[in-house]
């Protein structure tokens, strides 16, 4: 019973403490869902952990900037299970029954596009993040933009420019038959054509490959100067352990996603050294001021490399809401206005949106080169110069 | 007779608010009375076949799935009325050709063969996405939730109407006897494999076109989230959890579970799985028969 009454007082405590907080300065409270368990939750950390950092950065300058008056930053967060459809629910229910202040984005090209319809229902602006398909176009433009410099066919455009100018002649594809995937080699193989390069091997494989021998064999059989494999995180790890087991030997040799991952080079080493990937955004990028600050600061906060996709398009996505509330205030049509027509000052460098669409970020190709990824296409951002593999 | 008029009583209760809830405006709850709806309707239609044949398929979402295919691949080019429809329909051929092997084999061998014919559609229907070219495809226009929300209340009720309709004729006592020994009832002059036929292809409509209006609230289809299999697993847990009794059992289990899941995620959401979990193995070790089956125990101690 006296258990009882001390905890009574102790709550009562804590009550009087958290109202005197509140009245000091109401938090802006910002919602999102992300994929913690399903098919897509061993990529949820890299986006939640930018999140997190950038929320740190903000409440210890003070808080969020909103129209003049700083606030702190709370998020109100559920579950998706990596489903669209939850999504759909989760972020109605962030919208009417939480009422948060500002949305954050979820995880995935699937669930960003699942919610387009809910946040022009609800004239809700949001800037997307981790998305990446041609299809994103076809969104009305109004609520939702996308920061990414990975679109499909920009990506087979520029690959296949970026192989010609390294004088690659011949390429092996090898493709998941996950949409983005398919996407980008619907894009490329024209392209691929069109630059007079021709393509020795082109095979899709499962999502859950477990082995990949019978593939690489037939790549090695046709000696390839270029060797594409438009993986997700899982195979990427696979291709890279089972291409050093059967010396895969061309000179040029994409990874598509996973190879920006912390993990990657933690797990496998020097031997993807020079390994080319998809991303637009390097730590090393001098012309980009708070690149190497964030870079810094992640690794202090946990241990590893951010995503240099993901982490950086999350942290970009609220850096943009940032800037747009600073001068908007929490007026949901003044935010959208200033999200379509402020440039933004990001960790990867200037961003401005035309329609749906980042207009400015150029599509680019990462090589790990001695541990760091460096931008090496195109040459207008570049910050080393391509160098070739020469093995694993 | 007095259970039946408590039931009857109860479901236009539920019905009357359910046609209600749109007029409040709130999306929310509307969102979780579509959930429920849907869910009814999944639950149901499974038990038609399952529940009263004991024949579990695990594999039912397969026809939500070709249903969304077909709404996805109809819709603008069609009225959305019709594109719903041939999500039925294409859904009860597929069943027809599916149940003529498929219903041979009984037991564990049905389950396992369910469930992979589930996958082996969701691969299949990748790959010619992939084929074509298409990796995904957006709806636009899709009508908003309380049209929807009313369709998926209707589906609900009519395969409610359906499955009450199905206990109470001769096609349900056939299906019955097809459960209690199969042999026997074939001795005996019932038609099994026809039976089990119908049945297959009646339970296969409504989750055909279910699946084609889940397909319109998300807007965006995508094979392998069209054919989850979590889904087929769901329904199993929620006809567990209802218990298969009569027609209020998959109503009241999915009532549970929608209920249950929407507490709990957003409140738990790292401990949400583990405790649905542990619910259903407390419910398959101490209600067997599920909420309907306390509700019958309680009703005859009365």
């Amino acid at each position: 019973m006296r258990l009882l009454t001390k905890l009574k007082s102790l709550v009562a405590a804590a009550a009087v403490v958290a109202a005197s907080v509140a009245q000091a300065e109401e938090p802006v409270r910002i919602g999102y869902s992300m994929s913690l368990t399903g098919l897509f939750a061993q990529a949820a950390p890299s986006q939640v952990n930018a999140f997190e950092l950038w929320k740190d950065k903000v409440n210890a300058a003070g808080g969020l900037d909103v129209a003049g008056t700083k606030r702190p930053v709370e998020f109100v967060t559920y579950d998706d299970q990596s489903n669209p459809a939850n999504a759909v629910r989760i972020y109605e229910k962030l919208i009417a029954e939480d009422k948060v202040d500002l949305l954050a984005a979820p995880w995935s090209t699937p669930i960003h596009l699942a919610l387009a319809p809910i946040l022009s229902r609800h004239k809700f602006p949001m800037v997307g993040n981790t998305a990446a398909s041609v299809q994103l176009r076809e969104i009305a433009p109004g609520y939702i933009w996308f920061p990414t410099a990975v679109i499909p066919d920009r990506v087979g455009e520029e690959l296949a420019a970026f192989m010609k100018s390294k004088d690659i002649k011949s390429a092996a594809i090898l493709s998941n038959v996950l949409p983005l995937s398919q996407e980008i080699k619907s894009f490329l193989v024209p392209a691929l054509e069109k630059h007079g390069i021709s393509i020795s091997v082109n095979e899709n494989y499962p999502p859950d490959i477990k082995d990949m021998t019978t593939l690489l064999t037939q790549v090695n059989e046709t000696a390839p100067d270029a060797v594409i494999v438009l993986s997700y995180p899982a195979d990427s790890f696979l291709f890279a352990a089972q291409a050093k087991e059967l010396g895969i030997k061309a000179p040029f040799v994409l990874s598509l996603i996973g190879a920006t991952f912390g993990s990657y080079q933690q797990a496998l080493g020097e031997s993807v050294n020079n390994m080319v990937t998809v991303g637009h955004w390097s730590p090393n990028q001098a012309d980009w001021p708070k690149a190497k600050p964030f870079f810094e600061a992640y690794k202090a906060k946990y241990n590893e490399a951010p995503d240099a996709l993901d982490s950086v398009l999350a942290y970009m996505s609220l850096e943009i809401l940032e800037q747009a509330v600073a001068k908007a205030g929490l007026d949901k049509e003044k935010i959208r206005e200033a999200v379509s027509t402020m440039t933004f000052d990001t960790i990867n460098g200037p961003v401005k949106f035309e329609g749906v669409q980042n207009s400015v970020t150029p599509t680019s190709f990462l090589q790990i080169q001695d541990g760091s990824l460096e931008l090496v296409w195109p040459d207008s951002v570049k910050t080393k110069d391509f160098r070739p593999k020469t093995g694993w | 007779m007095k259970t039946l008029s408590i039931d009857l009583v109860a479901g236009i209760v539920l019905l009357a608010a359910a046609l209600v809830l749109p007029l409040t405006g709130m999306d929310y709850l509307v969102g979780i009375a579509f959930n429920l709806a849907m869910w009814v309707a999944l639950t149901q239609s499974w038990s038609i076949l399952s529940a009263m044949t004991g024949y579990v398929s695990l594999g039912h979402v397969v026809f939500c799935g070709i249903g969304a295919y077909m709404v996805a691949l109809t819709t603008g080019s069609l009225p959305l009325a019709a594109s719903l429809g041939f999500a039925g329909l294409a859904a009860g051929v597929s069943a027809l050709v599916i149940g003529l092997p498929v219903l041979r084999v009984r037991g564990p061998y049905f389950v396992i063969l369910t469930f992979g014919l589930a996958e082996l559609v969701k691969n299949v229907i990748v790959q010619i996405e992939t084929g074509l070219g298409q990796f995904s495809r957006l709806i636009f226009d899709a009508p908003p939730l309380n049209s929807l929300y009313l369709v998926m209340l209707g589906l609900a009720v009519a395969v409610t109407v359906a499955a009450v309709f199905v206990r109470h004729s001769k096609l349900g006592r056939g299906l019955i006897a097809i459960r209690e020994n199969e042999e026997a009832a074939e001795a005996i002059g019932v038609p099994v494999i026809r039976l089990k036929l119908i049945a297959f292809v009646a339970a296969a409509i409504i989750p055909g076109i279910v699946g084609g209006v889940m397909l319109l609230r998300t807007s965006y289809f995508e094979a392998a989230q069209a054919f989850d299999p979590v889904i087929s697993f769901s329904i199993v847990t929620m006809a567990i959890v209802g218990g298969s009794g009569s027609a209020r059992g998959p109503i009241l289990g999915a009532f549970a579970f929608v209920l249950l899941s929407e507490l709990l995620w957003a409140r738990f959401p790292q401990l949400y799985m583990i405790i649905l979990g542990i619910l259903l193995i407390l419910f398959i070790l101490f209600v067997p028969r599920g909420l309907s089956g306390l509700l019958d125990r309680k009703e005859a101690r009365q």
